[in-house]
């Protein structure tokens, strides 16, 4: 048996479908999380069910790439059961939804969900009432405490075998006369009142599969009811569902009066201030950033001193090749881990508040100077997290062109891995303002490269239109998975390679080849970036991941006090080559997913070239002015 | 009830003047006007015993309830018209006197009429006679929807977000210069771009 679950975005979808099955698909409280459908199975008293999560949608149009998988998804892979999450405080908006899904005439589901924030509010939702009104079973649920999930899988694996039906929506009289002629027209996999409608509409998707003479029908159809009616076909439908799902919302929902205004509508008052929202922004970033690194540095110290005093230990016990594997774990330890923990926490923390969405919100006016809107800001700081789910995210924005810029953009700022690299060598070394200095210089080449890439690809962005997720209080429980996940991330794939890159640069090492391989390219290393040799080789490993830069190093070094091996001013050319110079593989796999060979071959070479000028430059800048 | 023309073209000054929020002095009506101080209080007078205006002595003329009201449309006749005649190649320094005297002579039919021959999507306030653009809303303000302009993308998404044709929306909050606007529609709150905020168009409610 198959389960969709589909509903609006940011309702819980993706709550229910990790306390279905166990799995770890993200939360977070930005509306657009779930980008592809995740799959999942669950074993019910005996029967095996699948679980497919939807991403998150208004409508069931062709106007977004998600809005199209879902529909297509629902239609011709005919789930035996659709479960719709509905946000029991927004009912009206989510029964726009739910009516569009009894459309599409599968077996149905209601899960209504956050019963207990729309309380909160002083909503309650007659469950009751609304299931007779829709023709479909509503279950209560409250989706991240796990209570109603039992149910509504016992009513899903019920209703897949009764099939029932929702009752659909009626039109104003001319639509439903045009849809009444329209009926016989049959479209594969498409219910035939649907294939009506969506032709009346004129749903360009369903238009193209159509013959010429009904289009040709449809379309005087939709000119006269627009005729009639004052406005577009369309607007007609749209208006005439909300008002069922109006009246339903109305009829189902007591509303109790609440006195004081609300803890969220203050806080965005003073957060989403046009004067203290941005300072208060900035003095969140400041702190993430201060914490991340105090943290980072103080437990990267004791952790590099503690593992080096157990060196003599086994290093007589262990072979060559075996200890330098033992270093590069210590160095993925102390370098990596300390940087990456604290700040996984905050990112969190960020997106489960719902600050992430505020951020938006106050970024949209800078994200038009590239041309995007507010909403890219979400995928950007994802992106300093790691890169690949930031370019992931990318699809929430709503043209190819805006996805593009975005991507871009995205593998540009500091991933996570960078972060080690930035706050481990110029950070630890140097000190922390010239850390923090490289995140305000990189922010500035973000911008204006991102104005360039807006002018070379111009357009006007669509604007932002974004749902405002209510402000949660993160819990414990979802900030330590969320955490572990990514590190999780970090660890299965990163310490293979780690370990492998160390045996091979060893082994590299034992052969004689280092200095061939160093020798390639000292022209570009030595000769323009004043850098030492030994930095060749380990940045070829970085293009694997790239923190592997430093391990490396210091897998080379066979120490992390990389002051023995470096001037400050060639520690700043490097994190400077290693911030641009070219998206690690992980992410050029998924560039070359997202926009094609081209695209990526294209960005890949434009960051190696731009990373190699703009190092060399800094270089020449600090040497000139002799700042150290 | 029939206006003279000089009476609406005082009603019509004075309702720029409480556009912009101000009194007028009897001394810049008499500028703007072209006339003598003596007249304007003379008018003054006439307007205040019609209950058109009220009128204290140093203070200045503001226009009454009923006054406003008239105001205005003399005003909207005369906006109308200047649209009409840049549409019809007339001299840009000759539109606004042209209107002027053109406007006390528009029916009420015939503005109708003017106003729908008019209407296309690249001037979209002309067609709803006292529909404002959800971006010039203030904080707090609701006004029901009346119609969204721009391409189908854009508004089948809104209309999708639940803002169809006489849906009833808040502003939550607004800035005047930048950065999106936040309504409330249908029990949610969206952030709505500047860009989007000027395409859709409401009638303030009180």
């Amino acid at each position: 048996m198959r389960i969709a679950l589909a509903g609006n975005a940011n309702v819980g979808k993706s709550a229910l479908f990790n306390q279905l099955t166990g799995l770890h698909q993200h939360m977070g409280n930005w509306p657009g999380k779930t980008i592809a459908k995740a799959e999942g199975k669950l074993n019910y008293k005996g029967t095996e069910i699948e679980v497919i999560d939807l991403p998150g949608i208004y409508s069931l149009t062709t106007f977004s790439m998600e809005e199209l998988i879902s529909r297509e998804y629902i239609a011709k892979e005919k789930p035996d059961v659709v479960v719709n999450v509905v946000d029991a405080s927004v009912l009206e908006r989510n029964l726009f939804f739910t009516l569009q899904l009894i459309e599409l005439e599968r077996p149905m589901v209601i899960a209504l969900n956050m019963i207990d924030i729309a309380e909160k509010k002083g909503i309650k939702v007659n469950a009751k009432k609304l299931s007779k009104e829709l023709g479909v079973p509503v279950v209560p649920m409250i989706a991240i405490r796990g209570i109603g999930v039992k149910e509504v899988v016992e009513e899903a694996i019920k209703t897949s075998d009764k099939k029932t039906k929702g009752k659909k929506p009626k039109y104003r009289k001319n639509i439903e006369k045009a849809i009444g002629e329209l009926s016989g027209i049959k479209i594969k996999h498409y219910p035939a009142r649907w294939t009506a409608l969506k032709l009346i509409e004129g749903d360009q998707k369903i238009t193209k599969l159509a013959d010429k003479k009904t289009v040709e029908i449809a379309r005087k159809k939709s000119k006269g009811i627009k005729k009639k009616c004052g406005v577009d076909s369309s607007t007609a439908v749209t208006s005439d569902k909300y008002a069922v799902a109006e009246k339903i919302a109305r009829e189902c929902t007591a509303i109790s009066k609440k006195e004081r205004v609300p803890l969220g509508e203050k806080l965005d008052g003073i957060l989403l201030h046009r004067i203290f929202g941005y300072f208060i922004m900035g003095l969140i970033a400041l702190g993430v950033f201060y914490f991340i690194f105090s943290f980072g540095d103080f437990t990267s110290g004791h952790l590099d001193e503690f593992l080096y005093s157990l060196m003599p230990e086994y290093k007589g016990l262990l072979g060559v090749v075996a200890s330098s594997v033992f270093e590069g774990i210590i160095a993925g330890l102390t370098v990596a881990l300390p940087y990456l923990i604290p700040f996984f926490i905050l990112l969190a923390v960020l997106e489960d508040s719902g600050y992430l969405a505020r951020m938006a919100f106050l970024m949209d006016g800078v994200m038009h100077k590239i041309g995007l809107h507010g909403k890219a800001f979400i995928p950007l700081m994802l992106g300093y997290g790691c890169s690949v789910p930031g370019c992931l995210a990318c699809r929430i924005m709503e043209t190819d062109r805006e996805r593009l810029i975005a991507g871009f953009v995205v593998t540009l700022v500091p991933c996570a891995a960078r972060t080690v690299v930035i706050l481990g060598l110029v950070g630890a070394f140097i000190g922390v303002e010239w850390a923090f200095l490289i995140y305000v210089f990189n922010l500035i080449v973000v911008f204006i490269l991102g104005r360039i890439a807006f002018k070379a690809l111009p357009g006007e962005p669509m604007g932002l239109i974004m749902e405002m997720p209510s402000y949660k209080m993160p819990t414990i429980k979802n900030v330590a998975k969320e955490t572990w996940i990514r590190l999780q991330d970090f660890i299965v794939v990163a310490f293979p390679i780690i370990i492998v890159s160390t045996v091979l640069i060893k082994g590299i090492e034992i052969a004689g080849w280092m200095e061939q391989i160093s020798g390639l390219l000292s022209p570009i290393t030595v000769g323009w970036l004043g850098l030492p040799a030994i930095i060749g080789i380990t940045l070829i490993f970085g293009i694997l991941r790239k923190e592997l830069t430093l391990i490396m190093l210091a897998a080379l070094l066979g120490t992390s006090n990389f002051a023995e091996a470096m001037t400050p001013v060639q520690m700043i050319t490097f994190t400077i080559l290693v911030l641009f110079y070219i998206p690690c593989a992980a992410t050029i796999a998924t560039l070359y997913k997202e926009y094609g060979l081209k695209k990526a071959v294209g960005m890949t070479v434009f960051e190696i070239v731009f990373a190699v000028v703009l190092a060399g430059l800094v270089f020449r800048g600090l040497e000139y002015f002799g700042i150290f | 009830m029939k206006l003279s023309k000089e009476i609406e073209e005082y009603l019509e000054i004075l309702y720029r003047f409480k556009e912009k929020g101000k009194i007028a002095q009897t001394k810049e009506l008499a500028k703007e006007l072209k006339v003598s101080n003596a007249s304007v209080s003379e008018m003054l007078r006439k307007l205040s015993e019609k209950g058109l205006v009220k009128h204290e002595r140093y203070k200045g003329a503001e226009l009454t309830k009923k006054g406003e009201e008239l105001g205005k449309k003399v005003l909207r006749k005369h906006r109308l018209i200047e649209k009409f005649l840049t549409l019809l190649g007339v001299k840009k320094s000759r539109i606004h006197d042209e209107a002027c005297v053109l406007e006390h002579a528009v029916s009420d039919d015939v503005e109708k009429a003017l106003r729908n021959a008019l209407w296309s999507s690249k001037n979209p306030e002309i067609k709803a006679e006292n529909a404002k653009r959800a971006i010039d809303l203030k904080g707090g303000e609701k006004g029901k929807i009346v119609f969204i302009v721009g391409g189908t993308g854009v508004r089948r998404r809104l209309e999708d977000m639940g803002l169809t044709p006489g849906t009833m929306i808040t502003i939550r909050r607004s800035s005047r210069f930048v950065g999106p606007i936040e309504i409330c529609v249908r029990s949610s709150c969206l952030a709505i771009g500047r860009g989007i905020a000027e395409k859709v168009f409401v009638e303030v409610v009180k």
